[in-house]
């Protein structure tokens, strides 16, 4: 494990190159060939977040189709029922549970073994959450969604987690942008996690969006769920003023509010908002790095990441935020010297 | 009386939002060859009214972003929903002509028997930003004006109902300010010459059901997944109409007519409203189209076999 204050790190996805996605789709194309210019792609990203400086890297998620619908492909009981929108135009292919859910193999398998075989710095390997695959999915078999979610923890993700550490993994990052959003399911999505978890011996990384709750509802549960660190977003509320002050640093308030609860684990901070093309200075981050740590009371237990997945920003945009989010690191890290 | 209809924004179909995508050339032939299947479907359910799909509407409340002074802000999370629409701000008081909604909607290929459907002020002003109102009251009044000239204009339009959506009411009913809220459709429905549905969705609002009879419209709606309806069932709506949305906008699987059919029957007994209408829980568009379309026709049929009142 790093060892360095404030270590950084990827949290998500990047965009996809273009060139990548048009020669998937092109039915000429072959399979091997298709192959080998994922294997690039995915080599290109892990290259570049490493020599970026990233602490912890996994290869932007370059394979995977999203979040949600790689996995539903791959999981037993899942039926795609059609798009649904997310916002605008932008839609999702939404499935329903018609039977029982199964995990069927390690579908993230063939990604893990090539990042692990080609990655120099720690990796973190990302897995969709038992809770926002439900949370997301038409249940039109189990009685409630609490059974759902607890049959998906139990049944799909602790084997999925568990054969990734049986390959070598040695971060997890459970994702569950939906975690926070129904705040009277909190007891739900905190045994989700547990159960998720039973018996894997690995670090357990909880990474949650930004609800609207400013997750207060999180707060009290995060000392009951079995996770050493929580990803979160932070930046994408603060104000770009610099400085240490609460009124500069309005987005990360609700740090104080963790300590309150007694949560002693490690917080990733997001640092960089991931829905605006601006790139926040290396000042900014660092003066954003120095509040939270002293926020939360301990320096060691800040990690340093952008606010969520950068694939809704180019990749331009997107690598030019995780530089200064390494920059700002190191600034903060002389500050403290 | 017993009537029908459906709430808000429906689905586009795969080939719509790939054609929206690339913006292709036979985009708006697509837009409006959905538009009339769309239609033609409500009226072979036989709905008692008719709406536009509004198949165009990014959310409910974009087409205000052609009001003057609006600027667009950030996306924000629609209540507890993996969906998202773009807050508005507005940076000057508000001033628009009635013609927002009227120019969004495809009037002229809707029948006669017509409805459309608007934010209530109070969600719209809950929902987004001024930098001109000092206080959210200033801002709901401002809007409540501005809605009404919408309505005005709809009921010219040939509109018979309006459905007034109010989920901030809903889903904030513990803390709401129900006088503000009534201030404000005070001020929309004045004289507007056509029937007014409040709708309330994404809150349980059992507790406030008698408080909410109170308030100028012509007709409650109701949520029955998150407000039950035995709640609802303890309250006379004599003088008041009732919409039950028993077609469920966020599950794919088809409501049991038979079931529906005897839990209206059992709460128009109990609640004698001056006029019932079944109808979706919310927006069709939670779901791909194909189970739009079933759920749609499981309306009609629900419909036909309510008893009159």
């Amino acid at each position: 494990m790093s060892k360095k204050l404030f270590p950084t790190q990827e949290i998500g996805s990047l965009k996809k190159p273009s060139q990548l996605l048009k020669l998937v789709k092109d039915p000429d194309v072959s399979n091997e060939i298709k192959a080998k210019k994922r294997n690039d792609a995915a080599l290109l990203n892990i290259r570049t977040l490493e020599d970026l400086g990233l602490d912890i890297i996994y290869d932007g998620e370059v394979r995977r189709v999203e979040m949600y619908e790689e996995p539903v492909r791959y999981i037993e009981g899942f039926d795609f029922a059609g798009k649904v929108r997310s916002w605008d135009n932008k839609y999702y292919n939404k499935a329903r549970i018609t039977s029982p859910v199964n995990y069927k193999n390690n579908f993230h398998e063939n990604e893990f073994k090539f990042v692990k075989q080609n990655a120099k710095k720690e990796i973190k390997v990302p897995v969709t959450g038992a809770y926002t695959l439900a949370d997301w999915s038409y249940n039109e078999h189990y009685k409630s969604k609490e059974d759902l979610v607890i049959a998906l923890a139990k049944k799909v993700l602790r084997p999925l987690i568990k054969d990734l550490v049986k390959l070598g993994a040695k971060i997890i990052q459970i994702d569950e942008p939906a975690g926070t959003s129904h705040p009277s399911e909190m007891d739900i999505f905190r045994e989700s996690i547990n159960e998720s978890v039973k018996g894997v011996n690995a670090k357990i990384v909880v990474h949650a969006c930004f609800s609207g709750n400013d997750y207060k509802v999180l707060a009290p549960q995060m000392s009951e769920i079995k996770a050493q660190q929580y990803t979160l977003e932070f930046a994408n509320r603060d104000t770009w003023n610099l400085g240490t002050s609460d009124k500069a640093r309005k987005g990360f308030h609700v740090l104080k509010l963790f300590r309150e609860h007694g949560f002693k684990g490690e917080i990733g901070i997001g640092v960089t908002d991931v829905h605006v093309d601006d790139i926040e200075s290396p000042e900014l981050v660092r003066d954003r790095i120095l509040y939270a740590a002293k926020a939360l009371g301990d320096p060691t237990k800040i990690y340093v990441n952008p606010d969520c997945g950068l694939r809704t920003r180019t990749r331009t945009v997107a690598f030019d935020k995780i530089n200064s989010l390494v920059k700002g690191a190191e600034l903060a890290r002389q500050k403290l010297k | 009386m017993i009537s029908s209809y459906t709430l808000g924004i429906y689905p586009r179909s795969e080939e719509l939002i790939e054609a929206t995508r690339k913006n292709t050339s036979n985009l708006s032939s697509l837009f409006l060859s959905e538009t009339k299947d769309y239609i033609s479907l409500q009226k072979k359910a036989k709905l008692g009214y008719v709406c536009d799909p509004l198949l165009q509407w990014d959310d409910i409340f974009r087409p205000f972003a052609k009001l003057k002074s609006v600027k667009f802000a950030a996306l924000n999370r629609n209540y507890e929903m993996n969906t998202f629409y773009r807050k508005l701000s507005f940076e000057n008081k508000i001033t628009g002509e009635g013609n927002i909604v009227k120019t969004n909607v495809a009037s002229t290929l809707l029948p006669k028997n017509r409805a459309v459907c608007i934010p209530e002020p109070y969600t719209f002003a809950e929902r987004h930003l001024s930098s001109k109102h000092k206080t959210k009251d200033e801002f709901v009044i401002d809007l409540a004006k501005m809605l009404r000239k919408e309505a005005l204009s709809l009921v010219k339009a040939g509109f018979k109902l309006i459905q007034l959506v109010g989920p901030s009411i809903a889903y904030n009913i513990n803390k709401v300010d129900l006088d503000l809220v009534k201030d404000g459709l005070d001020i929309l429905t004045r004289d507007v010459k056509a029937k007014t549905v409040l709708h309330f969705y994404f809150g349980d609002v059992s507790k406030k059901i008698e408080r909410l009879l109170d308030l100028p419209v012509s007709g409650l709606g109701f949520d029955p997944i998150t407000t039950p309806i035995n709640a609802i069932k303890k309250h006379s709506f004599s003088g008041k109409s009732l919409a039950i949305g028993l077609v469920n906008s966020y599950t794919t699987q088809v409501e049991n007519k038979k079931k529906c059919i005897s839990e209206i029957n059992q709460l128009v007994s109990k609640t004698r409203p001056k006029e019932v209408f079944v109808t979706t829980n919310f927006d069709l568009e939670y779901l791909p189209k194909e189970f739009a379309r079933k759920k749609i026709l499981v309306l009609g049929e629900i419909s036909k076999g309510v008893k009159n009142v």
